[in-house]
């Protein structure tokens, strides 16, 4: 089995759905001949031609905008956002429009495409290339949201997003573009949406993350293994419909939970996930929820690693919720 | 033939009332489905309503100038077959209430309305309160984590009596164990409920079987449920929503005695006891019929007060499982010994749990017999919706000056709540004072029977 | 080419001249005549007295609280009809949300549409979506959104993916001309210019975007000329002269049909109602602005060149007017009568199906309490 990091899984998918499905158009800001800014997209207008890997005016909001128009047409657009902090353009299409239109229209309209973007800080990048704004779109009825943390989840997760019926947000964590590595399968597979992954095993607090917080997570958790407390880490992989049985199950094993992510944690992510522990299991809870994440202020440059929630942070976090 | 009744709409522009601006058919003229019937202005705008269908236009419910709300009648139709009556006549609508102008609510889509439920209802925690000491965290509660108290909960220990080891004193897991297994702690009266309102899994750990323990419970917690719940949901509503008033007076029923006694017999024949309750349901209906407004509920979503034609009368009645309120329907049209076998039939049914569910609800006016623990007066909860409740207190003899003499009378004190929105103090008193009228001089209520 | 006499929005520069075929005295200035049948214009002319009842019958409706809202095309049907009657049967159609004339004429049944207006069970839209947000695939026909502009990147994209799937189609895609102030009529043009697809490009200049006049919109001396800097052609039609509407629009489909992109048509007419049954254009504008546009009513205009050939009269259109007045008002009394969507229909197409947590709240629906019904 060939190793990939997420960069070249994530073509690998492109590729592998290209090839059987010629509904299929790429479009966005450089993804064409340069093979974007990541090169996610690398060798594939070779490939395939500029009709269906396409270089566009820069313009989120057309991009998007034309994608609901194709995907009414009947194509399948994987439209690329080149950094998820330039998203907003295009947002009165993704909520007004690709999400409720199999709705409005009752069932005429389906609109089936998968936004691209990459998320996350820790990148050196600053204000605009380092945002997490998956709560945004979470927020949204209509629309699934997708996060890997490794190449076999990203090419898995992605085929399994593009032969999903519903619009699908794929939020690849660019931190780890090139340093999650691993073995991925040649060909077709799929990773099911809404499945959670168990990345540790552990009975003495949950840990939820996802995306490049991951690994964070892991780290923390084997420290805290040192410490005697064994933390149980569940990568979400999907964020909506989020896998809520895996998440309770384990939840009702441990008793604690702690929520990471990078986005700021007002309204954040975490809110949700808490209030649905809380909501469903409270009488299993030994200790209150807490949420480790990005601070609320817009994310900042030089101080970006005080503000991620990286292992440092999670690890006092996991220790006081075990004992507490 | 059939009548019809349209109201004012909201035409779409969140406004509430509008102006009659100039009518365009009368009452008597036959008119066309779309036919244009009336000029309303609106905050907004001047618009031109035509008639929702065809029929003879049989009254109309505001006059050229008027400042009418959306909901009001405008126009009562004759329409040939179909088409219903809906709730009251025109002339009995809800009044053209005092409306305020210059107050836009525009807008370009949609519909703003200028008030909606529950506003108003907001309450402003006091300064004082506010500034107080926060609560929770309270010396009395005792602190430990959901899965703890749902331990506790499964082996009856009281978490107050546990001495805890958590920290900032919080009571543990193991604090709870240990304290069962010590023997310790009370089982309150009987297992733990069952029914768990965590998801049904299987619990994290294993529980220890519980410890036999000493029944010394200092409390029995009993959820509050079945008649009992909606007796605290329907006493608590009429309570916070109606504005209570409470209005009493005496009633020499010397008389009523008299005439109880004289027909005593007709009802025996019927192998029935007449009791004074079918003659102050008698007496409720015509004085319901003098004041048309008490027999009335008030329909808070709508703002609108619903008359009822029809006379059905609650009857409150104590029951083992709570009190319970079954109707004698339209009491108007039966007669006082048909009115006793009724007030019988369910007076019986609810005390031994019968009680059919027709036989609950939909009542305007609600009769509560006070009887031998009635005390001097009372304030009876008005049974909200309605607007106006009775409460008939026991008999007594006492003296009572009848011209320049004092002599022994039979008398009953009244005490009567109503909803002052609804009902303005001297309405509310007028009707019981033509309720002991009737019950003083029972005669007028023989003669004035229809 | 013509006549800016019957136009103030025009001015007499060539630029910004306005196609117009129908004379002042009712015959066709042939240089520009499409040359329809003598069927075909009475057609029109049904199709346009349609719109017109319908528009009047639906702001009674909503007078007498029967329905909620109501977005009429009042002074607007040749615009509307003639843009529709252009296009081909395989061709599409993006409504703005002022074109129900159109859907009628593309073949939408009169019922599905007022079951529209009353939101019932038999709504296209499943009553999701408030009166005149109707949808209707059967006649290539899209979903009414209310963002303004929003349809128009999506004609783009839909032309666009025709042109790259080899299919020779063209989109039509209607919008005020309030909307060229939105990103979207920008990026639209933009990608129509750049990948040349296939748009009929079709803004209603009715000089009003609820209470904000043209001038107000744009500094531009005429709307057309915003497709010069896309490198879209554009052209400027009286919006009143269906004949012209036909005209303009057919060059532009054969234009797209052609592989040479994009065209945008302005075409002039006035909003001779107010934005909606909710909005009161007195407020706003007053009468002296609105009185000339009634006598350069469409349907009178197209209704004097029929006289003049002697296909139409008083009797003709008594006849229509009942029959059209009959057939709303059969159709609306079925559409009251139908019963709303049934509850659970809340929770289907969110997605394909439903997620569990759709699952968790439909039970919760159906299990709660029902809501004091304040709607039907």
């Amino acid at each position: 089995m060939p190793q990939m990091n997420m960069v070249s899984a994530i073509n690998d998918a492109l590729r592998t759905a290209m090839r059987r499905d010629d509904r299929i158009v790429l479009m966005g800001e450089d993804v064409g001949k340069v093979g974007g800014v990541f090169r996610v997209t690398a060798g594939l207008f070779d490939e395939f031609g500029d009709d269906r890997v396409i270089d566009t005016p820069l313009s989120e909001g057309g991009i998007i905008g034309t994608a609901v128009g194709m995907a009414m047409y009947g194509m399948l657009p994987i439209p690329e956002i080149q950094f998820a902090d330039f998203i907003w353009p295009a947002y009165d299409q993704i909520v007004s429009e690709l999400a409720k239109l199999r709705y409005r229209s009752g069932g005429e309209y389906p609109a089936k495409m998968v936004i691209r973007t990459p998320v996350g800080g820790g990148i050196r990048g600053g204000h605009y290339h380092s945002q997490h704004p998956e709560a945004q779109f979470i927020h949204v009825a209509g629309l699934k949201v997708v996060c890997p943390s490794n190449p076999h989840d990203a090419k898995g997760l992605l085929l399994a997003s593009i032969a999903d019926p519903d619009p699908v947000l794929f939020f690849e964590p660019k931190r780890i573009y090139r340093a999650a590595k691993g073995d991925v399968p040649e060909g077709d597979y799929t990773v099911p949406l809404g499945s959670a992954a168990v990345a540790r095993e552990g009975s003495a607090v949950t840990v939820l993350a996802y995306g490049a917080m991951l690994y964070e997570a892991l780290d923390a958790a084997a420290k805290a293994a040192e410490q005697g407390v064994e933390c149980e880490v569940i990568d979400l992989r999907t964020l909506w419909p989020v896998d809520i049985e895996t998440i309770l199950a384990s939840v009702q094993k441990t008793g604690r939970l702690v929520v990471v992510h990078e986005a700021p944690r007002t309204c954040g992510f975490g809110a949700e996930l808490v209030s649905l522990v809380v909501e469903k299991v409270f009488y299993h809870l030994e200790a209150p929820p807490r949420r480790v994440t990005g601070f609320d202020t817009p994310f900042p440059y030089s101080l970006e690693m005080e503000y991620l929630p990286l292992s440092h942070r999670i690890l006092p976090a996991v220790i006081e919720t075990a004992r507490s | 033939m059939a009548k019809f009744e349209f109201k004012l709409p909201d035409i779409g522009e969140g406004v509430t009332e509008g102006e009659i601006v100039a009518w365009l058919v009368k009452p008597g003229d036959k008119v066309a489905q779309d036919q244009e019937m009336v000029e309303v202005m609106t905050d907004k705008a001047t618009v031109t309503i035509g008639a929702p269908r065809a029929g003879i236009i049989s009254a109309l419910g505001a006059s050229a100038g008027d400042l009418v709300p959306v909901g009001h009648v405008l126009v009562v139709f004759d329409t040939e077959g179909g088409g219903a009556a809906t709730g009251a006549p025109a002339a009995a609508a809800t009044p053209a209430a005092p409306a305020k102008k210059n107050e836009p609510a525009a807008t370009a889509v949609g519909d703003i309305k200028e008030t909606l439920p529950g506003m108003g209802l907001a309450t402003r925690p006091s300064e004082k309160a506010a500034a107080g000491a926060p609560s929770g965290y309270h010396d009395d509660k005792p602190l430990a984590a959901p899965a703890t108290r749902k331990l506790a909960r499964e082996l009856g220990v009281d978490l107050k009596r546990v001495p805890p080891s958590g920290e900032a004193g919080r009571v543990t897991r193991e604090d709870v164990e240990r304290f069962a297994k010590s023997g310790a702690a009370p089982v309150s009266a009987g297992p733990a409920p069952s029914a768990s309102p965590a998801a049904a899994v299987a619990p994290a750990r294993p529980l220890p079987p519980a410890a036999p323990v000493a029944p010394t419970a200092t409390e029995t917690r009993v959820p509050i449920k079945g008649v009992r719940r909606r007796i605290y949901e329907n006493m608590a509503r009429s309570k916070h929503t109606a504005a209570h008033f409470t209005y009493v007076d005496e009633c020499d029923v010397t008389a009523l005695r008299e005439l109880r006694e004289r027909t005593q017999r007709f009802a025996a024949e019927e192998g029935l006891k007449l009791s004074f309750l079918p003659f102050i349901v008698k007496a409720v209906v015509a004085a319901l019929k003098k004041h048309p407004a008490l027999n009335c509920l008030v329909d808070d979503a709508s703002q609108e007060m619903v008359l009822r034609h029809g006379y059905d009368i609650g009857i409150a009645a104590a029951t083992e499982a709570g009190l319970m309120v079954p109707v004698v329907r339209d009491a108007d049209r039966l007669s006082v010994l048909e009115l006793a076998r009724e007030i019988q039939r369910l007076g019986e049914a609810a005390k031994d749990g019968r009680v059919q569910m027709g036989d609950l609800g939909g009542s305007s006016f609600t009769i509560t017999s006070l009887g031998k623990l009635g005390g001097l007066f009372a304030t009876p909860i008005v049974n909200y919706p309605e607007v106006a409740i009775l409460g008939v207190h026991e008999m007594k003899r006492k003296p009572v000056v009848r011209g320049d003499e004092i002599v022994i009378g039979e008398v009953m004190l009244l005490s009567l709540s109503f909803d002052h929105r609804i009902i303005d103090g001297h309405v509310g008193a007028a009707f019981a004072q033509e309720i002991i009228g009737l019950l003083e001089e029972p005669d007028r209520l023989l003669v004035s029977m229809s | 080419m013509t006549t800016t006499a019957e136009n103030p929005n025009a001015t007499a520069s060539g630029d910004d001249a306005v196609l117009q075929v129908l004379n002042p005295d009712g015959s066709l200035d042939p240089k520009h005549d499409p040359r329809l049948e003598p069927a075909e214009v009475l057609a029109l002319y049904r199709h346009m007295v349609t719109t017109r009842i319908v528009d009047e019958r639906l702001v009674a409706l909503q007078r007498q609280g029967r329905i909620g809202f109501h977005i009429g095309s009042l002074g607007e049907e040749a615009s509307i009809i003639g843009s529709a009657y252009a296009m081909r049967p395989k061709d599409w159609i993006f409504p703005c949300y002022r074109e129900f004339g159109a859907a009628l004429l593309r073949g939408m049944p009169l019922q599905r549409y007022l079951d529209n207006m009353f939101g019932n069970r038999n709504d296209p839209a499943k009553g999701r979506q408030m009166p005149d947000h109707y949808t209707y695939r059967a006649a290539n026909w899209g979903s009414v959104s209310s963002p303004i502009g929003t349809q128009m990147s999506q004609a783009t994209g839909f032309a666009w993916a025709a042109k790259l799937r080899k299919e020779e189609l063209a989109a039509l895609v209607y919008f005020g001309e309030g909307s060229t102030s939105s990103n979207e009529f920008h990026v639209a043009m933009n990608f129509a210019g750049v990948f040349k697809t296939p748009v009929v490009f079709f803004c209603r200049n009715n000089g009003w975007a609820i209470s904000v006049p043209v001038e107000r919109q744009t500094a531009s001396r005429t709307f057309a000329e915003k497709g010069v800097g896309y490198g879209v052609p554009a052209l400027r039609v009286d919006g009143n002269d269906i004949f012209a509407v036909i005209a303009a629009t057919r060059r532009a489909v054969a234009h797209a049909a052609a592989g040479k992109g994009a065209t945008l048509i302005e075409s002039l007419s006035y909003r001779m109602g107010g934005h909606s049954t909710s909005d009161d254009p007195n407020a706003y504008r007053s009468k002296d602005a609105l009185e000339p546009w009634f006598g350069r009513d469409p349907i009178a205009r197209l209704r004097q060149h029929l006289e003049r050939g002697g296909a139409w009269d008083d009797a003709r259109e008594e006849a229509l007017r009942s029959e059209i007045e009959q057939r709303f008002r059969d159709a609306a009394e079925a559409a009251e009568h139908t019963p709303p969507p049934p509850l659970e229909s809340m929770f289907e197409d969110v997605y394909e199906s439903p997620p569990w947590h759709l699952a968790e709240q439909r039970t919760e629906l159906l299990t709660g309490p029902r809501a004091p019904s304040s709607h039907h």
